[in-house]
C-alpha cells in the first residue's frame, strides 16, 4: 500500500469513527510535566516547611508513583457491621490536571506565579478549589477529591507525619519486633 | 450430574469447618473428607503484604474477590465468601464465654440454658485455644479458672497498654491483655508478629490465625478434598426415611452441570448466616418447613451483643500508634448477682488517636496549610484519647429470624437470606438500665487521671452473630443436640456459631471453635 492511500485512508476512517465514544484512549497516563510543575510549587505552601524542599519534592513523586499505581474498578473495603460492595472510581489523572491547571490560571489571574502570592491569596484560591471538589476534611488517604488535599493526606496521613508530630519513633503500621512497642517510643532524630 | 461421594461432607468452609476437618483427621485417620465452599481459595500468602499495601494505600479490598456478588444477605456483617470465612479477617480475639452464658435460665430465670456442663466445655475451649495457638493471661478472677494454662504467654502490653492499663484499673476493675490467636513465635506454619497492626484486615506474616493455612496443610498430603467456587443449594432427604442423602451444588464455572455429594455424614459448617439459610433452602414437599425444622425453629433466635462506645480524653501521655489492634480486656461484669438486676458486659481498652488526629479546618472553620496544621495537630496531642467498648448480653426472642426473602435472588433463582434481630421482652425492659450501667462504668474509669468521657455511641447492629440452629435436648425448642445433631436427621449435623441459643457479652469466635471440637468427637464416631 502506498503511503498517500494509508494516509487517505486514515483520514476517512478519522471521518466515520465516533472517537468520542472512545475518549478512554485519549485519556492522560500521567500527570503532565507542567502539572507536576504546579504541585511542586503548591506543595511547599502545604506541606510543613520542615520536611525541607528534598523531602517536600519526594512527596510529590510519590503522588505522581501513587497516580501511576491507581486501579480502576477495584472493590474497596467492604466495611464491617454494614458492608456494601463498591469500587475504585476512573483515574484521578485528568480531574487532576484540571485541578492543577485552574490553580495556576487563578494565581495568574491575581497577577502572580503561585509562589509569588502572598500566604492568604494562596489559602483561598485553595478554600475555593476544595469547596468546590467537596473536600470537607483530610481525606484518610488520597481519593482522588482534590489533588491538593491527598498530596496533604498522602504526607499527613503517614507514620512519618504521626512520628513528626509527637516527635517519637512510634512507626505506626510498620513492620518491627513486637518488644519495640512496649518501650516508650525513642524521640524522634535521637542517635 | 457429577457425583462425589465420601464419608463426610462438610458444607461452608470457615473456621469452624477448617477445625472440624482437621479434628476428623486425627480422629478416623483415613477418613474420606469433601468440604464444600461457595467462594474461592485465596491461597496466596506471598502475596498478602501487597495486598496491605494497597490497602492502606488505595482502600482496596485486601482479599481480591472473596465476595460472591449475588449471593449476599440482609442483616449480615461481612461479604466475605471465601475458604476461610469470614475468619481471613478477623482481628484475632479469642476470649471465653463464662458459666453464666450456659446457666441464664437456672441461675437469672433468662433465656435458657445451654445443654452443656461448663467444664466439658472448658476442656474444649482448651483445645481451641492449643490449635489456635492463643497468646493470653489467665483472668484473676477465680471463676474464670483454667485446667490448662495458655499455649503462649500474653502478647506484650504495648508502652501505650501498660499507661492505659495503670489508668483503667484505678476503677476498682482488673484488666488483662486480650487473649488473641496471634503467634508470638513462629507456629503451625505461620509466621510471628511483627505489629503489622492490620490484623482485622489482612496479616501479612501469618501470625494472626486464619483458616486458609489449616486448609492448605490439609489439602496438601490430601487428607481432604475441598471444592471451592461451589455453592451447594439444597440438601436432599431420603424418600422413606430422614437420613440426608445428598447436598446438590453447583460449581461457578459449570452452572449448567449440577454436583452431587453423597456421603454417609453431611455437616453445615456455614456460618450464622448460610447454614439456616441452606436448611430453610432445602424444603421439599415432605419437609416445606426445609430441612431440620420440625420445631419450626430454624432460622429462630438469632443472636449476637449490642455494644456501647465511649471516648475519653485523660492526661497520662501515650503515642498513638504502637499496637492499636490489641486491647485490654475486664470480666468484671461477666458476673452478675442473681438478687441485683441483670446486667453481664465485658469491658475492653484501646489506644486511639480520636480527636487526635490531623485536621484540614481549625476550631473557627480556617483552612489549615503546612505548619499551621501540623502546629494544630501537635497542640491536640498533649495526654491521650481513649477507646471504650462493652459488648452487651442482650436475648433474642423467637421473632429474631432469618427468613428467605423473595425479592432478592442469587443467580439461580434462590431467595437469600434476610436477618433481623428481636431482643426478648426481659432484654428490652432492661435496656435503658443496662445502658445506665455501662455508661456509669466508663465514667467512673474516666475519672483517673483527669480523665472525662468526651462522645458515647451504640452500634447498630449486633456484633459476632449467631443462633438459628439452637442447641437443647427438647426437639420441640431446638433444633440440633449439644453435639450438633439436628434432632430430626440422625446424619445430618450443624456445627459452631449458628447452635449457640445466645450470643454472650464477648467475641464469640472461640466458642464457635470449641463446640466445633467438642462436635468433632460425636461426627467422627457417627
Amino acid at each position: 500500500m502506498k503511503r498517500r492511500t494509508l494516509l487517505q485512508w486514515a483520514g476517512a476512517l478519522a471521518a466515520v469513527v465516533p472517537f468520542d465514544r472512545f475518549r478512554v484512549f485519549a485519556q492522560p497516563r500521567d500527570l503532565t510535566p507542567e502539572a507536576v510543575a504546579t504541585l511542586r510549587d503548591v506543595a511547599r505552601t502545604v506541606l510543613p516547611t520542615e520536611l525541607g524542599a528534598t523531602g517536600v519534592d519526594a512527596l510529590v513523586d510519590k503522588l505522581v508513583a501513587w497516580t501511576r499505581g491507581y486501579k480502576e474498578g477495584v472493590a474497596t473495603a467492604h466495611g464491617y457491621g454494614h458492608p456494601r460492595l463498591q469500587k475504585t472510581g476512573p483515574s484521578p489523572i485528568p480531574m487532576y490536571i484540571a485541578q492543577l491547571a485552574a490553580l495556576a490560571d487563578e494565581a495568574r489571574a491575581k497577577g502572580a506565579a503561585w509562589s509569588m502570592l502572598d500566604p492568604e491569596a494562596r489559602r483561598a484560591i485553595l478554600d475555593a478549589a476544595f469547596t468546590k471538589a467537596g473536600v470537607r476534611g483530610l481525606p484518610p488517604r488520597p481519593t482522588g477529591q482534590h489533588v491538593v488535599a491527598d498530596l496533604m493526606a498522602l504526607y499527613f496521613r503517614s507514620s512519618e507525619a504521626n512520628d513528626d508530630c509527637y516527635k517519637a519513633m512510634i512507626n505506626r503500621e510498620v513492620c518491627r519486633p513486637i518488644a519495640i512497642t512496649t518501650r516508650r517510643p525513642e524521640p524522634k532524630g535521637a542517635a | 450430574m457429577a457425583v462425589h461421594e465420601s464419608d463426610i461432607c462438610i458444607i461452608g468452609g470457615g473456621i469452624t469447618s477448617a477445625m472440624l476437618a482437621e479434628r476428623l483427621c486425627e480422629l478416623r485417620p483415613g477418613v474420606s473428607i469433601i468440604v464444600v465452599e461457595a467462594g474461592r481459595s485465596i491461597f496466596d500468602v506471598a502475596n498478602r503484604g501487597r495486598y496491605r499495601e494497597r490497602a492502606i494505600a488505595y482502600n482496596e479490598h485486601p482479599w481480591p474477590d472473596d465476595y460472591i456478588e449475588d449471593q449476599q444477605g440482609k442483616g449480615t456483617i461481612s461479604m466475605t465468601m471465601a475458604v476461610g470465612g469470614l475468619a481471613l479477617h478477623w482481628g484475632g480475639a479469642c476470649n471465653r464465654f463464662s458459666e453464666e452464658d450456659l446457666r441464664l435460665k437456672s441461675m437469672y430465670g433468662l433465656a435458657v440454658d445451654w445443654p452443656i456442663e461448663w467444664a466439658e466445655l472448658e476442656r474444649y475451649y482448651c483445645e481451641a485455644e492449643r490449635r489456635l495457638n492463643v497468646s493470653g493471661e489467665p483472668s484473676p478472677h477465680p471463676e474464670d479458672r483454667r485446667t490448662q494454662p495458655y499455649p503462649q504467654a500474653p502478647i506484650p502490653l504495648s508502652y501505650n497498654l501498660q499507661i492505659l492499663k495503670k489508668w483503667a484499673e484505678q476503677s476498682g476493675l482488673p484488666f488483662s491483655p486480650l487473649p488473641m490467636a496471634r503467634n508470638l513465635s513462629p507456629f503451625g506454619g505461620r509466621g510471628s508478629c511483627c505489629v503489622y497492626d492490620t490484623c482485622g484486615e489482612v496479616c501479612p506474616s501469618g501470625a494472626r490465625y486464619s483458616p486458609d493455612f489449616t486448609f492448605r496443610q490439609l489439602i496438601q498430603p490430601k487428607k481432604i478434598v475441598l471444592h471451592d467456587r461451589t455453592l451447594v443449594r439444597r440438601l436432599a432427604v431420603h424418600d422413606t426415611r430422614s437420613t440426608i442423602v445428598a447436598a446438590h451444588g453447583v460449581h461457578q464455572d459449570r452452572p449448567n452441570d449440577p454436583i452431587e455429594y453423597r456421603a454417609k455424614t453431611f455437616v453445615v459448617a456455614s456460618g450464622y448466616c448460610w447454614s439456616s439459610h441452606l436448611l430453610l433452602l432445602s424444603s421439599t414437599p415432605r419437609f416445606p418447613n426445609g430441612v431440620a425444622n420440625s420445631s419450626g425453629l430454624v432460622g429462630r433466635y438469632m443472636n449476637g451483643h449490642r455494644f456501647i462506645n465511649a471516648t475519653a480524653n485523660i492526661d497520662d501521655q501515650t503515642f498513638p500508634g504502637q499496637n492499636m489492634t490489641h486491647s485490654l480486656i475486664s470480666r468484671q461484669f461477666f458476673r452478675c448477682a442473681a438478687d441485683k438486676p441483670f446486667v453481664r458486659h465485658d469491658t475492653r481498652v484501646w489506644e486511639s488517636s480520636a480527636g487526635r488526629d490531623p485536621r484540614l479546618r481549625g476550631a473557627e472553620g480556617r483552612l489549615l496549610l503546612g505548619d499551621e496544621l501540623m502546629a494544630d495537630w501537635r497542640s491536640r496531642t498533649k495526654g491521650s484519647s481513649v477507646r471504650l467498648r462493652a459488648y452487651v448480653d442482650v436475648h433474642p426472642s423467637v421473632d429474631s429470624r432469618l427468613t428467605l426473602d423473595a425479592s432478592n435472588k442469587n443467580r439461580y433463582g434462590d431467595p437469600m437470606p434476610k436477618i433481623e434481630h428481636r431482643f426478648d421482652d426481659a432484654t428490652l425492659a432492661r435496656q435503658a438500665a443496662t445502658k445506665a450501667h455501662v455508661l456509669g462504668v466508663f465514667a467512673t474509669m474516666a475519672k483517673a487521671s483527669n480523665g472525662r468521657i468526651v462522645n458515647t455511641g451504640e452500634g447498630d447492629y449486633l456484633d459476632h452473630p449467631g443462633g438459628g440452629c439452637r442447641m437443647g435436648t427438647d426437639p420441640k425448642t431446638s433444633v440440633v443436640d449439644s453435639y450438633g445433631r439436628t434432632h430430626d436427621h440422625e446424619n445430618l449435623f450443624v456445627v459452631g456459631a449458628p447452635t449457640t441459643p445466645t450470643g454472650g457479652c464477648t467475641n464469640g469466635t472461640l466458642t464457635f471453635v470449641a463446640l466445633t471440637l467438642r462436635s468433632a468427637e460425636r461426627i467422627a464416631r457417627a
